[in-house]
């Protein structure tokens, strides 16, 4: 490899990490306040538009909403500064166990983790 | 003739770095509409080098199958001349198009393509995430024919260049509307925020590279309406922040498919079907996605006709 296109390189992954590190110390990310019921439900309506969740639970530290609609839980959870959604059977996520107030659905690309209070599940809003 | 004299990219960089600078700024000081998040910043950006070290790797067999359709070109186009660039910059620019349209419309090229999509922001670093597995998917072998056609090489690759280059400025929700002439015929901010939205109603739309007149043209012009601000990302967000998980992702769905299909044909359908395909049509396409919009769209109109 000549030298240039190893300097070329080398600059490159410098300006990266500057551009990263002033993105990061600029704070520009949006906004992520803990959901509350209206947020949850506006972000259940965008994410799942076909469905119409009987029961929403919030996450003690507001940051995931598990919903229940019939058979299906409707999963959302906080990644970076917005929400990514998955649906799963709700006999799957009724079946989990939270441990030290943490509540861990494995999912095939992520493992998110929604806070619980007291280790109760499934919570009375989804029972 | 085969060699560029210089790359447009190249020279761009500095110029790329400093506008996302000002886009920061401007967003920090709240004069223009600017959100970074710095894990979908690093990911933006890391794909941006990966993508120039995965160029170096295919490189070579690129430049090898340039060369020997070069040798068997049809005329010989002179670089020097005006109408040569313009008719190169309209064929380039339409070649794009098609190109463009099939790194959307099948799964195959998509899976290439879609880790430019999967950031759910939209500024000047998304620009810079680009594909490290487009030489793989062969793509690149879309351009060859101008080459066979006569056109030098080099007059291709600048010409690649400029709408790469053209297409940084775009990534922007800083910029809300451009003069509507420029928006008849240019693509811009606002037509390629559609692009990347993951709204039904915005899906498989506005492929264009500079002109979006390609888009009018084919019929997949889909125009940004303020009622419905663009969501972005893919229909299916990434559940995390992995690089190697954002690049291979599609690339893995493919293979666990076909190792699952029960024919040939369901084979070739989960490799060259529609990303969504299946072959009972329990997974969602956007042509599935976007009927189920207008189907809800449809109702609530009735229900609510007086």
């Amino acid at each position: 490899m000549d030298k240039a296109l190893l300097i070329q390189l080398g600059g490159s992954i410098v300006a990266v990490i500057l551009l990263v590190a002033f993105a990061a110390w600029m704070g520009v990310a949006r906004a992520t306040p803990p959901l509350d019921a209206e947020a949850a439900r506006a972000l259940l309506t965008q994410e799942f538009p076909e469905h119409r969740p009987n029961a929403v639970w919030i996450a003690a530290d507001g940051a995931g909403v598990i919903a229940r609609a019939g058979d299906l839980a409707l999963v959302l959870w906080r990644r970076g500064d917005g929400y990514v959604a998955r649906d799963l059977p709700w006999s799957a996520v009724a079946a989990l166990k939270p441990t030290s107030g943490r509540l861990v659905v494995r999912l095939p690309d992520a493992r998110p983790v929604f806070a619980v209070n007291d280790d109760v599940w499934p919570p009375k809003e989804l029972a | 003739m085969l060699k560029a004299p210089f790359d447009p990219v190249q020279l761009a960089i500095p110029f790329f770095v400093l506008a996302i600078i000002l886009e920061i700024l401007l967003g920090r000081l709240g004069k223009a509409k600017a959100n970074y998040e710095t894990r979908d910043t690093a990911m933006s950006l890391s794909m941006g080098f990966g993508s120039t070290v995965a160029g170096l790797l295919v490189g070579g067999v690129i430049f090898a199958a340039t060369v020997w359709i070069w040798k068997h070109r049809i005329f010989t186009i002179p670089m020097t001349a005006i109408w040569a660039w313009v008719v190169i910059f309209l064929l380039e620019d339409l070649t794009y198009y098609w190109f463009h349209r099939i790194s959307h419309e099948r799964r195959f090229w998509w899976a290439s393509h879609v880790n430019h999509h999967t950031s759910t922001h939209y500024n000047l670093s998304t620009a810079l995430r680009q594909t490290w597995t487009g030489g793989v998917a062969g793509t690149w072998l879309l351009w060859l024919p101008l080459t066979f056609l006569g056109f030098p090489p080099a007059m291709v690759a600048i010409q690649k260049g400029i709408s790469l280059v053209y297409q940084f400025w775009i990534h922007t929700e800083a910029i809300k509307r451009m003069p509507r002439w420029f928006e008849a015929v240019f693509n811009t901010p606002s037509h390629h925020r559609v692009h990347h939205a993951r709204n039904a109603r915005y899906l498989d739309a506005n492929y264009a590279g500079i002109l979006i007149i390609w888009d009018r043209l084919f019929g997949t012009f889909i125009p940004e309406i303020d009622e419905e601000p663009c969501r972005y990302g893919t229909v299916k967000n990434l559940g995390n922040f992995n690089l190697l998980h954002n690049v291979f992702h599609e690339w893995i769905g493919i293979a666990k498919d076909v190792a699952g299909a029960k024919s040939p044909r369901e084979a070739l359908g989960y490799v060259f079907g529609p990303p969504g395909w299946s072959p009972d049509g329990s997974r969602d396409t956007s042509h599935t996605l976007k009927a189920r919009w207008r189907a809800r769209l449809e109702a609530e109109k009735a229900s609510s006709a007086p």
